[in-house]
């Protein structure tokens, strides 16, 4: 795989992260209240 | 590699991430955090679950006492159980408790009879039988050698207002001073135009109907939405309304509030930082700017309210040396 391929993935990972962490942040939030950025990072 | 195969890689190690994100959000806790959370054992000292105070089957109480029985004083930390009046349980603060145990406190968690569609419990009768427990507690900590000195509220949600009533409105008539109280996204007043959260502010038939019946349920008191309307149901409300009770002698106290709560309204806090700040109270309000009611956007605040409690406890109810 070329480098430029790893990186994307090393991306694509990164993004998937952030969301999962932010899908359990919005969720915490509808059910109690909060912000999506904020306080905590993610 | 083909490009097919790449981007399926690409999907797959994004679900993977994704799923990844997902269980450390819940697993991953603030490494501080582990100082306030400690797990239960026989080294810390003795635990006596399940002790009767009165007849109910919820009126029951976990004591943990230190391993060292030697001091001729304690100090006793009660933590009252989250759960909105309706559920929870004494073994929730388990962890909580102990850390209080291991720090040479005796500690104890109480429950109180739940509100169901069975029953007509409230938050008053909750108040009530923990005002009946204290005395009980205290007797079984010197039945087991303890003598209790001073006594330190604290709770949760629901838990932070029975322990806010313990510790305004009943303290006069505690068998042992009480010395703090710490706190945590308890509702301490009840006026409709702070509960917007649910509705309860708009001045409408529907509006005061539903005040009426949520603050009737809660206080164990008949309101009406007519006393909505002329603001006498706040007469009612008074025996729950924690923060009436402040005066020039109530406790030192640390509180904890998310200002988008939407369980119990931030709205209502400003009656109680002006109540404590008129009386001279020495207390300290924490407020997380980013979190509603689990306070679960801003462990920098959260970590600092954990260390204004040690604070105050080493300050007001220090472990006798």
């Amino acid at each position: 795989m070329t480098v430029k391929r790893w990186i994307i993935l090393g991306l694509v990972a990164l993004l998937g992260i952030t969301l999962g962490r932010l899908a359990v942040r919005a969720f915490l939030n509808l059910l109690l209240g909060g912000t999506l950025f904020g306080g905590n990072f993610l | 590699m083909k490009t097919g195969k790449f981007v399926g890689i690409c999907i797959l190690i994004f679900i993977v991430a994704l799923l990844i994100g997902i269980i450390t959000k819940f697993v991953i806790k603030p490494s501080w955090a582990k100082k306030y959370s400690v797990r239960w054992s026989d080294e810390i000292g003795t635990l006596y679950e399940d002790i009767p105070y009165k007849g109910g089957e919820s009126n029951k109480f976990d004591l943990y006492v230190p391993k060292d029985s030697s001091k001729k004083t304690y100090g006793l930390v009660v933590y009252l159980h989250a759960g909105g009046f309706t559920s929870g349980d004494k073994v929730e603060d388990r962890n909580l408790l102990a850390w209080l145990c291991s720090k040479g406190y005796v500690a104890a968690g109480i429950n109180y009879t739940l509100r169901t569609e069975d029953n007509d419990k409230s938050v008053y009768s909750q108040s009530m039988e923990i005002k009946e427990a204290i005395p009980k507690v205290i007797e079984e900590a010197e039945k087991h050698g303890y003598k209790i000195d001073g006594i330190t509220m604290s709770g949760g949600s629901a838990g932070g207002a029975l322990a806010m009533l313990y510790a305004y409105r009943d303290a006069e008539e505690s068998p042992v001073p009480v010395k703090m109280m710490f706190e945590m996204v308890g509702p301490s007043s009840y006026f409709v135009e702070d509960w917007e959260i649910y509705g309860l502010d708009q001045k409408s038939e529907e509006s005061r109907k539903a005040a009426a019946e949520l603050f009737s349920v809660m206080g164990g008191v008949e309101i009406t939405p007519e006393m909505i309307k002329d603001g006498s149901y706040l007469n009612l409300m008074k025996p729950i309304s924690a923060y009436t009770y402040i005066n020039e002698n109530s406790v030192p106290s640390v509180l904890l509030y998310g200002t988008h709560d939407k369980v119990q309204p931030y709205k209502g806090v400003r009656h109680l930082k002006n109540a404590l700040k008129d009386n001279g109270v020495d207390y300290k309000l924490f407020v997380a700017e980013h979190s509603g009611h689990g306070v679960q956007n801003d462990n920098k605040v959260m970590k600092e309210y954990m260390e204004t409690v040690e604070e105050y406890l080493d300050k007001y109810m220090p472990v006798e040396k």
